[in-house]
């Protein structure tokens, strides 16, 4: 009984040390959306710098504790936000996914490079981290035992894990519960564009977010170094390992996480202690966390939303050669492989032309990714262990006795079967969740399959001969090269082919549009299996060809950890084209040798490797879309400039043509005493312009009411007003300012109040926190209570469970007490029963008479006109009439929805 | 879906071609014509690199035995060289401890920078075994994995470590062990694992060595996890302390790779009061020394090296200290794997004398065919013997009280069967 009680006890300081790593984890997730891989290598890094102050420099913990952990760690975060995750928050998953696990590459190679560098280049006296092994933790030295009762051990190291880590979940539940910086975090996780709106810094926020989160990771990399050593394979496997807890808490709840990690602390022990059965199979006790996980995300996965706020478009990019002839587009690749293999045969020596061989089946493995990354949009973290088990399978059916092509063939369809296999979970799983799930299969092959000695014949591998194609061997390099060449070749066409097909625009749909592909009949899981299967086969193909290559393959030749390497190096180059994977693999190969001529350290490759998450964070699409977009650039600012001359030729004839039919540009009066005004606005998305010069007046103490058929961009007035939407030309003026260059937040501040379309308010907020974000002060929302009794009765319920009036209401409630300058309220009255429009309606009426400037967007203009002093009609992308409420009358209004441009003035 | 059929077979003609220009070719031989050649041997010298992991994510180092391998070839060098040929050692390369940057080094020193030889190879996953078999490139170091077993090109000055069931397997740990603790009789022996494959292997081949010896076995268990230690090491203490029929055995060996687990299980098992032997082969290494808490953990833990210890005073011990501090100035440090370097290039010496001066890959392999060489500082070797046996030489360092001293000296034993 004491045992178990031990078991359980010590358990939990291990609990206590994922479930921090996991809450750092849960908080920056939901916080920003991105899931950071790098957790673990943060964690790293602290310990290391704590390491070499303690044992390097002799500093008392007191001293480098709170250094490492409050400022470095968090000192960090603010870098790594401000540096990429600040831009990767709106870049797609994968590239979310990619750069993070290249920080995790990247992290501890620079801590570790930079000791390098100070011992020996500077010759710092500091222990190198081969002497890792001796690191020490928080607790005091020496360290103490007690024997509470029974045969159980505690020590003052545990005590001071356990303590620490409780203590600072405390500080964390008050700090996002009890302050007005967590209310703040909370309320930009929730909905961020939203928060800007209410002058909430959510960069800022992020911000925070990111340096807590940091700190978090630090704390349990400090507390975890004793038990783990400077191992930053140990830090990573623990991030997995704490992830899990993250996936129980949904990514969402901390503290759901944090009790999940103290389970699995205890769960791991009792496995530990009484699982004997376990025993007979290798890896399986080593293998607890991953098999949690994978469990964990299959029930838990499910029904899993997207946490709010934190969408990031996946769309395809625009192909920028698309205006190319065919023949254009393949010319560097043609050449390209024309003078790889006139160097092959001609100057090339065995050595340089080993590593293309080398650098081309690592590309023909990467054209997996191009399939289920590239083209499919998702993230199989699992792609080493498919070339690895079809390289195994191969070489067990080979060793058999089978012919070697039979062999090869059966390595293909155990990956092709196993790539279905994983696809299975995927089926239901999107993003995130399925890059988790692909990872904890990948570990469960390194630590359960790999290890069954039958499978993979122990550490000794299997032997798998060099092929003849009868007149030349892949013995010879140059050989190896074509052949790859060809099978890439093949590859590729049967990639295009898919993308081409009616299945490839399947996938497509489905990846752009899950929900709408599967409204108009296409089969998501169908096409997610069809990549899925095909990936692993090429992966497989690879795989085999690798093993072939090197003459073996063991079970530790291509490590998980490897595929994430991989997937790093693709991405960076170009996922979605085949080009990108061969340069990949190319750069793979032969990356490390250039390098080797500048440098013997091992970690500078690494670091570069990592870092090109930096870059991805910016250019997500990698680096020859990149090239291909600049390109695209500079050809149709050509473009422009011959059409700009053609336009200047013929423009005194247009402009002597126009002008007498062209009216005054209409203008809402009193434009100069205006307290919001937008001036000549242009402004759209991306090359799709929406407003092509917005003129708008809205003066204190006045409605403007603006009306116009869906689709004119009256929204997107309202975001360039708001600060959310940056014009491409024009200005925005508020009480005479130009505040055009400013974000929201900071207009929000300065009293602009937006209550955007839909519901203006923080849905998993309470009623309370919903107002207490633009009211800070109890007596102002006490007021709020006086006016809106309703509220008051539902002060601690969630604003998403209120009825859509009441949300409607609630947004606009801080405006009622603290007047802001200017009220922008973007279709206020959609979707809402006749009753709570008549109340919205009395409040903006109210807010008025106390000299607010008020602009009114309605699609409906029935009962917004009872109220408007000025009426602005909107036409596609132009106000094409404004003027007084007096001079509305019905021919108008028909016509300005008609669309009939002038609206009767002339 | 039916309008997607002619892509498809166009995609399916495509694999099928593929497949039929792989099914079309046929297994060969990885024979190479290539290798076998004199590739870095001159008139006056022999230009030799090796492959070490310097680097690895666990902190394990065997980057002492560059050092090691310098210092003999510098002695070499200074009494004229083999047969009027000096040695050009060009360094070792790192493999990280990675499978693949392993092969990469073995054929950048091979095509690129053209040496004769690898020396030393200490490296556990060391990747480029079989491209240096197939070109017949020779190399020597600490066998430690099975890929140093039955090939060639491979010599390890140790043997081989991990022979087949069936083939002969080291004793002279357990003997060792027993000289000791003065006679094995009725004494019980735990074997800790980890729960890896490699590991797994090595508590068969310690248990044959121990039961050999005379004790009788406890149990043995891989079950800690193998990717990093565990934070808690009750459960498995616990286990131990129960397992010679309800108290603890007097013997544990560990068979775990990496320092943080021999601190933490050590630690944790004095703290459950285990009073018996502890011995493993990596404690061995000065960097313990610097951490008293370290220290305090392997107190009194029996490491075995290979090798006759540093502490011992044989003139071939003496000599390699002067050397390695020749070679590595005063800081030099002596760790296990500079005596490995040491005795490797040792042995590679010795092959090279017997090729004759007529030196090409094929002589070389020709002469270490059948070799047989002694000496006091790591016992012998003897080839074809040594590519499926132990050389079945060790010895045990006691680290008592911060430092390190002869528990017994190196000795040899026959091997037995596994």
């Amino acid at each position: 009984m004491s045992e178990l009680l031990g078991y359980v006890l010590s358990g939990l300081v291990t609990g206590a040390i994922f479930a921090l790593m996991a809450s750092g984890l849960t908080l920056s997730y939901s916080a920003t959306g991105v899931f950071n891989f790098a957790h673990g290598a943060v964690g790293f890094l602290t310990a290391l710098l704590f390491f070499e102050l303690t044992t390097g420099l002799g500093w008392p913990v007191w001293a480098a504790g709170p250094l490492a952990v409050l400022a470095v760690a968090p000192l960090l975060g603010y870098l790594l936000h401000r540096l990429m995750f600040r831009g990767l928050a709106a870049a797609g998953e994968t590239a979310q996914i990619v750069a993070t696990i290249g920080l995790t590459i990247a992290l501890p190679a620079l801590g570790l490079w930079a000791v390098d560098v100070l011992v020996d280049t500077f010759g710092a006296d500091l222990p190198k981290v081969t002497e890792g092994a001796s690191a020490r933790g928080l607790g005091p030295r020496p360290v103490h035992t007690w024997h509470p009762f029974g045969g159980m051990s505690l020590d003052s190291d545990q005590l001071t894990t356990f303590v620490l880590a409780v203590l600072a979940a405390g500080a964390l539940w008050t700090l996002l519960r009890r302050t007005p910086l967590g209310l703040r975090m909370r309320a930009t996780v929730d909905r961020r564009s939203l928060a800007a709106l209410r002058g909430v810094d959510a960069d800022a926020a992020s911000a925070q977010a990111w340096m807590l989160s940091s700190a978090l990771g630090g704390l349990a990399g400090v507390l975890a170094v004793p038990a783990l050593g400077l191992d930053s394979n140990a830090f990573t496997v623990l991030l997995f390992a704490s992830a899990t807890a993250a996936v129980f808490g949904r990514l969402q709840s901390i503290p759901v996480t944090f009790a999940a990690g103290l389970g699995l602390g205890v769960v791991q022990n009792l496995v530990a202690g009484y699982a004997d059965f376990a025993e007979k199979v290798t890896g399986f006790r080593t293998a607890v966390p991953a098999i949690l996980l994978f469990g964990g995300l299959l029930v838990l996965g499910r029904a899993r939303g997207r946490a709010a706020g934190s969408i990031a478009e996946d769309a395809p990019p625009p192909d920028y050669l698309a205006d190319l002839p065919r023949w254009r587009r393949a010319l560097p690749w043609s050449a390209g492989v024309l003078a790889l293999l006139v160097w092959t045969f001609t100057i090339g020596d065995d050595y340089w032309v080993g590593l293309v061989a080398q650098g081309l089946v690592l590309a023909l493995i990467f054209c997996s990714f191009v399939v289920v990354t590239g083209i499919g949009g998702m993230v199989n973290l699992a792609q080493a262990s498919f070339a690895a088990l079809a390289a195994l399978s191969a070489g067990l059916a080979f060793d058999k006795g089978l012919p070697f092509p039979l062999a090869l063939l059966i390595g293909v369809l155990a990956a092709v079967a196993a790539g279905i296999l994983v696809a299975l979970p995927a089926l239901r799983l999107g993003g995130r969740v399925l890059a988790l799930a692909t990872l904890a299969l990948a570990l469960l092959a390194d630590q359960v399959l790999f290890q069954v000695d039958a499978f993979s014949n122990g550490t000794v591998g299997w032997k798998l001969p060099a092929f003849s194609l009868g007149f030349a061997d892949t013995n010879d390099a140059r050989v190896r090269v074509v052949v790859l060449l060809a099978v890439i070749g093949l590859v590729a066409l049967l990639i295009r082919n898919l993308e081409r097909s009616a299945s490839g625009r399947a996938i497509l749909a489905v990846r752009s549009a899950p929900t709408a592909a599967q409204s108009v009949g296409i089969s998501a899981p169908r096409a997610k299996i069809t990549l899925f299967a095909l990936a692993s086969g090429i992966a497989g193909l690879g795989g085999v060809l690798y093993a072939t290559f090197n003459g073996q393959i063991t079970a530790t030749d291509l490590p998980a950890l490897t595929g994430f390497v991989w997937l790093a190096v693709v991405v960076l180059q170009g996922v979605r084209r085949v080009g990108g994977a061969v340069l990949g693999g190319l750069v793979m190969a032969l990356f490390p040798e250039v390098l080797g001529n500048v440098t013997d350290s091992q970690y500078v490759g690494m670091i570069l490797f990592g870092l090109g998450g930096v870059i991805l964070a910016r250019h997500p699409d990698g680096v020859l879309a990149q090239f291909a977009e600049r390109r695209y650039r500079r050809r149709k600012r050509g473009e422009r400039l011959a059409e700009a001359q053609t336009a200047v030729a013929g423009a005194a004839v247009a402009a002597v043509a126009e002008r007498p039919e062209r009216p005054e540009r209409p203008e809402t009066p009193d434009a100069a005493g205006a307290v919001l005004r937008l001036q000549d606005v242009v402004a759209g998305y991306g090359d799709a312009t929406v407003l092509r010069g917005v003129d708008l007046a809205v003066p204190a103490g006045e409605v403007v009411a603006l009306l116009g058929p869906n689709g004119a961009g009256k929204s997107t007035a309202c975001a360039v007003a708001g600060g959310t939407l940056a014009p491409t030309a024009g200005r925005v003026l508020l009480d005479g300012r130009d505040v055009t260059a400013w974000p929201a937040h900071r207009r929000a501040r300065a009293g602009l109040y937006l209550a955007p379309e839909g519901r203006g308010v923080f849905p998993a907020l309470t009623v309370e926190e919903n107002l207490t974000v633009r009211l800070p002060s109890a007596r102002d929302r006490a007021e709020v209570y006086d006016r809106l009794p309703r509220l008051a009765e539902r002060r601690s319920v969630a604003a998403g469970a209120l009825s859509g009036g009441e949300q409607q209401i609630l947004a606009l409630a801080p405006a009622l007490v603290r007047p802001p300058r200017v009220l922008v309220a973007d279709e206020p009255s959609l979707g809402l029963a006749p009753m709570v429009v008549e109340q919205v309606f009395e409040l903006f009426g109210e807010l008025r008479d106390r000299g607010v400037a008020l602009l009114v967007v309605e699609e409906k203009a029935s009962e917004v006109l009872a109220l408007a002093d000025t009426v602005a009609f909107m036409g596609p992308g132009r106000i094409i009439w404004a003027g007084p409420r007096s001079e509305v009358d019905e021919e108008k209004l028909t016509s300005a929805y008609l669309g009939l441009a002038g609206v009767g003035d002339q | 879906m039916n309008t997607s059929t002619p892509p498809r077979g166009i995609a399916l003609a495509a694999v099928a071609t593929a497949a039929l220009t792989l099914a079309g070719a046929c297994a060969t031989s990885n024979e190479s014509s290539s290798g076998g050649g004199s590739g870095g041997v001159s008139d006056d010298s022999i230009k030799v690199g090796g492959v070490l992991t310097e680097t690895s994510a666990t902190g394990y180092s065997t980057g002492g035995a560059e050092l090691g391998a310098k210092a003999r070839f510098d002695r070499a060098n200074a009494e004229g060289g083999v047969h009027g040929r000096k040695i050009e050692f060009v360094g070792a390369e790192d493999d990280g401890m990675t499978p693949d940057k392993g092969a990469a080094a073995a054929k950048k020193l091979v095509q690129k920078e053209k040496v004769f030889a690898l020396v030393p190879v200490s490296a556990p996953q060391f990747g480029g075994a079989e491209f240096l078999e197939q070109q017949k490139v020779p190399w020597l170091g600490w066998a430690t994995g099975p890929f140093w077993c039955g090939k060639r090109s491979a010599f390890g000055f140790n043997g081989c470590l991990a022979p087949k069931p069936g083939q002969q397997t080291q004793t002279w740990w357990g003997n060792q062990v027993a000289a000791q603790l003065g006679g094995a009789k009725g004494k019980k022996v735990w074997i800790q694992a980890t729960d890896s494959t490699a590991s797994k292997y090595a508590t068969q081949t310690m248990s044959k060595s121990f039961t050999a010896a005379g004790f009788s076995l406890a149990g043995t268990s891989a079950a800690l996890p193998a990717q990093s230690p565990p934070q808690d090491w009750s459960p498995y203490v616990n286990k131990i302390m129960k397992s010679a029929g309800g108290k603890a055995p007097d013997v544990l060996v560990s068979t775990m790779a990496g320092g943080k687990f021999a601190t933490g299980l050590y630690t944790a098992l004095k703290k459950a009061g285990f009073k018996g032997l502890i011995t493993d082969a990596t404690s061995y290494d000065p960097h313990v020394l610097r951490d008293p808490q370290t220290a305090r953990a392997l107190d009194g833990v029996y490491a075995a090296p290979q090798f006759e210890p540093y502490e011992s005073d044989l003139p071939e011990v003496r000599t390699m200290k002067a050397d390695l501090q020749k070679a590595g100035g005063a800081s030099a440090v002596l760790d296990q794997h500079a005596a490995t370097g040491y005795w490797s290039a040792d042995v590679f010496l010795k092959m090279v004398e017997k090729a004759g001066e007529d030196l090409t890959r094929e002589s070389f392999l020709k002469a270490a065919e059948a070799f047989a060489y002694e000496n006091k500082g790591f016992g012998r070797i003897a080839f074809p013997s040594g590519k499926t046996a132990s050389n079945g030489c060790g010895s045990l360092v006691r680290l008592e009280r911060g430092a390190f001293t002869v528990a017994q000296h190196l000795k040899c034993f026959d091997n037995t069967t596994l």
